[in-house]
């Protein structure tokens, strides 16, 4: 029982990395119909920002580790923000009335393009992020023992999806984009401004997965330019089992994802966890071929 | 009339050719990957195996004729290396060192065999090269499996009895998996773990949990540095004070970089000897030498291994008075001879495979140094 918890911990961790960086999946899709392919390239960006401004601003040296990460966090978030709104301005907005599969080519090209220009920058080599920036404590909760920076990754990751949550659902831009997402034709007929509300979607998207990457960083401690693939691969699966186009649903998809991972390489086979993950998501799209809370039929890409 | 002037050029430059060659020095061939990925590797073999010509050049010669090394680049890619081995089979070279990867070696060895050309290959592992029976074929580096071997045996003498084998599914590392949990079986070491990890991925949690739930003295890991170094890290975090001991893929002062220097110390590891820490005075002489000329040492043992090979050629020809690769093969299958090589003495078996033992123990001290252990 206690191994059981253990990996359920490990899995509620990793599956909440997944969910921040399938909601930037799922909210591009849910207005765009287009899945972007570069999206996680810029969650790379993102450990990569963070690695460098960690070591170049000494943050957490000058204002504790806190206020130094939260600080941290919210730089690398803003700049990978921006370049997800420069991707989308110079990728995406060119072929907003091309058919949809020269999007999903470009798609690709900008992720092949992002992640050259990081080994560019920072080189093929592996790079490791400082290792005294959190403290190295566990907690001890009736005998599993959780390493502090899981528990962390973890919080972080939930209080950011609560508030897209909130925002999507109390505010008028979240009404505005969940608008978008239903009818853009009926939205714009309505007053809403539909190439604000996809810029939107390009700032918090590329956000969330930037500040992922910057827990994957910390967490992990080393970052490589081709870490997006194998990430970017599983969100984008954890967005299909939710329900590709549904915000809760990614949130749910991710940590599901996580959660069958450690307990399929704990019960079952570590060779086979990607394979035990995969089968799950066959089965619940032959249940419900729209995902968990998916409410459209997912019918392109 | 074209033909009949082709015909009349081929004669004409084959004549001249077989006239050079009886004019000309003991060309000896040197296969290497100049460019391409390896290019590292290529670059010191060729500065070693050009600077032992040197040596031998002037000491007199060889069969008091001069050494001339033949250099032909392979850029680690099967396909240009067998275009290199004919290339170097037309030009009536008689021995050729050489190559690095397992893959690239296999494309040229028949290439050599059918030409009657000796060959001494100085990084490929792979078992199968020596399984082929091939007369002309030898390497001087160690095989996949005596890595195993040795793997087996250090974990017993290391005293322990319960072992967890982790590999990555690649086709090295699975190999290496095998071979070890094959010859511990044997032994009556029980394996309580056997499984593979999914190279590229970071969390190594739910891998490290089962691994302690099956309860082992020691770990043995197959796979490369980049994974292991998150594993030991996580396994630091984790409180789990669990001996590792790994192959010759996560000899990489990376390594240390990714677990940082408190998670790696006490990791123990499989590996020829790095350059500096071969313990001849020849060699050292030699290292000298060659660091005086090239400003560093040599990055890796596999092209001093390539030295060896040169050196394998060499002491051949003055053993049997000869350059017959027939003769070169019969002396050197014989195993009557002793060679002393930059790694130690050198001797063949019946297959061409390297006598001896090359893998050495080496633990990651609490500096994050690779220390080699004593035997």
């Amino acid at each position: 029982m206690e191994e059981f918890f253990q990996q359920l911990t490990n899995g509620l961790a990793v599956g909440g990395i997944y969910a921040l960086i399938a909601l930037g999946y799922t909210m591009v899709y849910g207005v765009l119909k287009l899945i972007n392919f570069a999206h996680g390239d810029l969650f790379t960006l993102g450990a990569y920002l963070g690695l460098t401004l960690l070591t170049s601003l000494g943050l957490s040296g000058r204002l504790g580790p806190l206020l130094g990460l939260l600080l941290l966090a919210v730089l690398v978030m803003g700049f990978v923000a921006l370049t997800g709104a420069l991707l989308e301005r110079a990728a995406y907005r060119p072929l907003r009335q091309s058919p949809r599969l020269s999007a999903v080519v470009s798609a690709l090209g900008a992720s092949i393009f992002l992640q050259n220009t990081i080994m560019l920058i920072y080189g093929a080599r592996i790079h490791v992020y400082p290792q005294d920036i959190l403290p190295k404590v566990a907690i001890e909760i009736g005998g599993l023992s959780i390493p502090l920076v899981r528990i962390l990754v973890f919080v972080v990751s939930l209080l950011l999806m609560g508030a897209l949550f909130l925002f999507i659902q109390r505010t008028r831009l979240g009404t505005a984009i969940r608008a978008a997402a239903i009818d853009q034709a009926a939205a714009r007929l309505m007053g809403i401004n539909v190439d604000q509300v996809i810029l939107i979607v390009f700032l918090i998207g590329p956000g969330l997965g930037g500040v992922a990457g910057l827990l994957v960083g910390l967490y992990y401690g080393q970052v490589n330019f081709t870490m997006g693939w194998v990430y970017g691969l599983k969100a984008f699966t954890a967005a299909i089992l939710g329900g590709i186009g549904n915000i809760p649903g990614a949130m749910v998809g991710g940590l599901i994802l996580g959660v069958i991972e450690a307990l399929g390489a704990a019960y079952i086979s570590v060779a086979w966890k990607d394979a035990i993950a995969f089968f799950v998501l066959i089965v619940i799209l032959i249940v419900r071929p729209t995902g968990l809370l998916g409410e459209r039929v997912a019918d392109k890409i | 009339m074209k033909k009949s002037l082709v015909l009349g050029l081929t004669l004409v430059l084959a004549l001249a050719g077989a006239g050079l060659c009886l004019a000309a020095p003991i060309k000896i061939g040197l296969m290497a990957p100049v460019t391409g990925s390896w290019a590292s590797e290529g670059e010191d073999m060729k500065n070693i195996v050009n600077l032992l010509a040197e040596e031998v050049n002037a000491q007199g010669g060889l069969l008091g004729q001069s050494v001339q090394v033949v250099l032909v680049d392979d850029a680690g890619d099967p396909r240009t290396a067998s275009l290199a081995a004919q290339r170097l089979a037309t030009q009536g070279i008689k021995a050729v060192v050489g190559t690095y990867g397992s893959s690239v070696t296999e494309a040229s060895q028949g290439i050599y065999d059918e030409n009657s050309i000796l060959q001494i290959a100085n990084g490929s592992t792979a078992i199968r090269l020596t399984e082929k029976g091939l007369k002309y074929f030898f390497r001087t580096c160690p095989r996949d499996d005596e890595q195993g071997r040795v793997a087996a045996q250090t974990i017993q003498k290391m005293g322990f009895k319960k072992v967890a084998i982790l590999h990555d599914n690649t086709s090295y590392a699975k190999g290496l998996a095998d071979e070890g949990n094959a010859l511990l079986k044997k032994d009556g070491i029980e394996i309580v773990f056997f499984d593979a990890l999914t190279p590229g991925e970071r969390d190594f949690n739910a891998i490290l949990t089962k691994l302690k739930a099956a309860k082992p003295d020691v770990v043995f890991f197959t796979g490369y540095f980049p994974e292991l170094g998150l594993i030991l890290r996580q396994k630091k975090e984790m409180n789990w004070p669990v001996p590792f001991i790994g192959g010759d893929a996560t000899n990489n002062p990376d390594l240390v970089k990714i677990a940082g220097k408190d998670a790696a110390e006490g990791y123990y590891f499989l590996s020829p000897p790095v350059p500096q820490d071969l313990p001849y005075e020849k060699t050292k002489a030699f290292l000298k030498a060659y660091i005086a000329k090239h400003g560093a040492a040599p990055g890796s043992i596999w092209a001093v291994l390539a030295g060896d090979g040169f050196l394998t050629v060499t002491e051949a020809i003055k053993a049997t008075k000869s350059t017959d690769p027939a003769k070169l093969a019969e002396f050197l299958h014989g195993g009557q001879h002793k060679i002393s090589g930059l790694t130690g003495d050198i001797s063949f078996n019946a297959k061409g495979d390297r006598v001896g033992e090359v893998y050495r123990v080496y633990r990651v001290d609490a500096e994050g140094n690779f220390v080699l252990q004593a035997k």
